[in-house]
């Protein structure tokens, strides 16, 4: 097991630094140059090259790259047009926040996280619950209407069924409040209400997908031979079902979690969009709107670590519940 | 889980058919002022600058008054202060040498603000100027603001770190564009700029080499706010800037909200123009403009006592212009947001093609297609009527339809071929299309060609740009023809590339009327730059007024004291309050 980590783990790295060099090198390649907004009025080209070397941006590119990932390790000391001294982890400065990008990250993370998370337990729950009852009631009303459930979720936006449930919930019967974020460790009851429609949301449009999915490899599972041999033997319904067939069914399923869940952690940018919440997707599009390239950088560079982690989690996860993989 | 979705989906069926019905014209809606003009004087009395301001009808105290707004404000730190929104917001948390005392129906008068007076100039040639602090000003703390914290705000302007607020004043002061280089903040902080002094705590000056008859007015911009420098935190100073406003800046979260409070250190008697009803203003932000007007019109809770920043939504105007029970929840006004067809002269030379395009154009159904009354108001002057001094007239009388007969008799035969530059955005696309259709109606052969939005002002700003006419708006920092036709041109300063004179005019007689209004004192020059709006259009015809964008703005039931600011054309807080 601790090898399969380390092996995972030095993979993950390899993925990261080719995942940052590349972003590096994407964001210098864009037309949109940084150093126009920060190049007084009246500008002209003898000015620019003058806040061009100011910022170190007339360095070679590899030494502005070992520069920002020295700054991630070890904080490094900007310009004082980036508010000079940045701590570690240093991702650069925000010219449109006035402030470290980390601040920024700081702030929104948890907002993404929150999000996120209760809505990932929601779809799982509702949507895995569904695929499997309707599977084992394979051709029965609630077999219909699950799937009637899932062709509406999966043909749904994010953007229409959260502008619906504000209208509905918010702006016409005030049941629900204006969504927004409060700290979990402040108010559990206010971040809950502040949330819940865009957990809703999520859950509903994921949930279909999860249903879908569920039902198919349930299906597919229960013609198993070793699901035959199961109840031939005269196992318990919920034995064959729950130890046998849930455990078999559910392997791809927690693969294409980790992926969404993975994907999701790095930014929910419609949900955010539509519910006007400013969370990590929110601010890489803030970021890309307003043409702040260090935290659009970051925020690449973190829903690549969500993602290659969520990969690693999955591993991890499959090898326990699949005894077929072998670690190591 | 599945009867709540299939009753929300149900109550959505009849929400949306409810709000279609609510978008069905009463007739009995909001209507656009089209007549506002603006009247301005500049206040010699000292009584004139001196608090407080007179109360407003109806106003309590107490409350929290909310602002929705998608974006964060770009900048708080008064010397960037320069978006609208900023221009809005600072005048709660920070105050300056001058300002406008707005009556929200067109009557300006600039006064002083932390100065007794608009300025004295003092050898009467507009080089020196002299403004004298008044007593019992504070800031946040209690100390006491004195010219020296004023000079060092505009000093610490100088700084090239902090990007993107106005440069009058250090370019005036430094008597080139180029102001940075010409004084070094960094290297001088604890010096001042060439040509500003503060002989004593109460006396500030200005000398200037060239006369800069504006200063009074430029002096109501942001950048001339106080601030002590043991404060100054360079860019960071934009999350917590020092209030020596009404209120004071509490707690911010970027991109999220913005909370000022009470500044108790605040004294009314010393303020002409603000108040301190509510006791707390929040700018709230995430939510874009359909969601805050669909929660103006909800009107519950905080958002009733609300304005939407973002206005109200191409998708709603109907809607809520139609709706007579959310009248009194609006603010329409026409703004000083001026937009016009420019002609570029060095490739369209012959002035009765120029004329020609002025008589094609139908301003009715161009703004038709913009959306109506709510989004724009027609406009056949250079100047928007929200300029002081502002004479209308039409130098080319077609009507609201426009007259293409008139046009063809101008062109005589000719079909000229000119290339129509739109930036790739809605809006110019649309206007755009309508164009086309009115100039190639009236004999003329149009080409469109589209621009990238984000370069389109760059490009159209070269010299030898590859376009015959584009649209471009212009909304002044004042509104006073000089800060209006001079800019837009004086073709002396036409360059190579960073032209704001996007006609490329230069007509010398023209040029000389500019140097001979512009050393005139302030107050005398609007009837002056209105001759001048109409002498331009007559004799070179460089553009073609088309309209000025109209503010559509929805409040809640209990937000009171609002109003369109005659200056920049958005909402003003300084008479806000919360209604109980």
């Amino acid at each position: 097991m601790l090898r399969f980590l380390i092996r995972r783990v030095l993979s993950a790295t390899l993925v990261l630094f080719a995942i940052s060099v590349l972003t590096f090198l994407m964001f210098f390649a864009l037309p949109r140059d940084p150093v126009t907004s920060m190049c007084p009025k009246n500008c002209n080209p003898a000015r620019l090259e003058r806040v061009r070397a100011e910022l170190g941006l007339s360095d070679p590119l590899y030494q502005q790259y070992a520069g920002y990932m020295k700054g991630i390790v070890l904080g490094r000391d900007l310009n004082s047009a980036e508010g000079g001294h940045c701590a570690a982890p240093c991702l650069g400065y925000s010219y449109i926040n006035s402030e470290p990008v980390s601040r920024t990250i700081a702030r929104v993370l948890p907002v993404t996280l929150s999000i996120v998370i209760p809505a990932a337990v929601l779809w799982l729950a509702l949507g895995v619950g569904l695929g499997m009852v309707s599977a084992l009631r394979r051709g029965s009303v609630l077999d219909r209407l699950a799937i009637g459930f899932s062709l509406t979720g999966a043909s749904l936006q994010i953007y229409f069924v959260g502008a619906v449930l504000l209208l509905v919930f918010t702006y016409t019967l005030h049941l629900v409040p204006v969504p927004h974020y409060t700290s979990i460790t402040q108010n559990p009851a206010d971040w809950a209400s502040g949330l819940v429609l865009a957990w809703v949301t999520l859950a509903f449009l994921f949930s279909a997908i999860y249903a879908r999915l569920s039902r198919a490899q349930m299906l597919e599972t229960l013609s198993e031979d070793f699901i035959r041999t199961a109840r031939s033997k005269g196992l318990p319904k919920f034995r064959v079902y729950g130890q046998h067939a849930l455990r078999a069914a559910i392997t791809p399923i927690v693969t294409i979690a980790g992926m969404d869940i993975g994907g999701a952690l790095g930014g929910t940018v419609v949900t955010e969009t539509t519910f006007g919440i400013q969370g990590l997707g929110r601010t890489t599009w803030d970021a890309v709107r307003e043409g702040d390239l260090p935290t659009l950088m970051a925020t690449v560079l973190i829903a690549a670590v969500f993602i290659v982690v969520a990969n690693i989690v999955v591993d991890i996860v499959y090898a326990f519940i699949d005894p077929r993989v072998r670690l190591g | 889980m599945r009867p709540r979705v299939a009753v929300a989906a149900g109550s959505a069926i009849v929400l949306f058919a409810a709000l279609g019905a609510c978008g069905k014209n009463t007739g009995q809606g909001t209507a656009t002022d089209n007549n506002r003009t603006t009247t301005g004087v500049i206040a010699t009395d000292p009584k004139d600058s001196m608090g407080p301001a007179a109360p407003v009808p109806g106003a309590t105290k107490g409350g929290t008054f909310y602002v929705l707004r998608q974006p964060k404000i770009n900048h708080l730190d008064p010397q960037r202060v320069y978006s609208f929104a900023g221009l809005s917001a600072a005048p709660l948390y920070s105050r300056f040498l001058t300002t406008w005392k707005d009556d929200g129906k067109g009557h300006l008068t600039l006064v002083g603000d932390l100065a007794t007076t608009p300025g004295k100039d003092v050898k009467g040639d507009c080089t020196t100027w002299q403004f004298t602090i008044k007593d019992g000003v504070k800031f946040e703390d209690g100390s006491p603001i004195t010219s020296k914290e004023i000079a060092y705000g505009i000093a610490r302007s100088f700084d090239p770190d902090l990007t993107g607020g106005p440069t009058y004043l250090q370019e005036w002061l430094a008597n080139t564009p180029e102001y940075d280089t010409a004084w070094d903040f960094k290297a001088n902080k604890t010096s001042l700029p060439p040509g500003l002094t503060t002989p004593d705590a109460k006396t500030l000056v200005f000398t200037f080499q060239k006369p800069h008859c504006d200063l009074p007015f430029a002096a109501s911009l942001p950048f001339t706010a106080p601030m002590p420098p043991a404060k100054d935190t360079g860019v960071n100073y934009d999350n917590q800037p020092f209030s020596s406003g009404p209120y004071k800046i509490t707690k911010i979260v970027p991109g999220v909200q913005m909370v000022l409070e009470r500044n108790t250190n605040w004294d009314p008697a010393t303020d002409p123009v603000r108040h301190q009803y509510p006791d707390s203003f929040v700018w709230s932000y995430g939510a874009d403009a359909t969601a805050e007007a669909n929660r103006i019109i909800s009107d519950s809770g905080p958002d009733a006592s609300a304005i939407s920043w973002d206005g109200v939504p191409s998708t709603l105007t109907a809607a809520v212009a139609g709706n007579a029970s959310l009248k009194d929840r609006t603010l329409l006004e026409p703004t000083p947001s001026a937009n016009r067809l420019t002609i570029n002269m060095q490739r369209v030379t012959d002035l009765s093609i120029r004329q020609a395009l002025n008589y094609a154009i139908d301003r009715d159904d161009l703004i038709k297609a913009l959306g109506g009354a709510t989004v724009a108001s027609p406009l056949t002057t250079l100047m928007p009527p929200a300029t002081l001094g502002y004479q209308q007239y039409d130098a080319y009388p077609a009507g609201p339809n426009g007259n293409p007969e008139k046009a063809k008799q101008l062109l005589n035969g000719r079909t000229p071929e000119l290339v129509l530059g739109v930036a790739d955005d809605d809006q110019d696309t649309q206007i755009g299309t309508q164009v086309k259709n009115n100039l190639e109606k009236a004999g003329f052969k149009i080409t469109v060609k589209t621009i990238p939005q984000d370069s389109k002002l760059d490009e159209t700003k070269k010299k030898n740009n590859p376009w015959d006419l584009y649209i471009d708006t212009w909304g002044a920092d004042w509104p006073s023809g000089a800060s209006i036709l001079p800019p837009l041109f004086d073709g002396r300063t036409i360059k190579d590339e960073g032209n704001s004179d996007t006609s490329f005019m230069n007509d010398s007689a023209i040029n000389a009327e500019f140097d001979r209004i512009l050393a005139m004192p302030p107050a005398q020059q609007g009837p002056e730059w209105a001759k001048l709006d109409k002498r331009i259009m007559t004799q070179d015809a460089p553009a073609v007024p088309l309209y000025v964008d109209v503010a559509f703005y929805l409040h809640g039931s209990k937000a009171g004291g609002l109003f369109i600011g005659s200056v920049f054309g958005y909402p003003e807080f300084v008479n806000a309050f919360v209604k109980p």
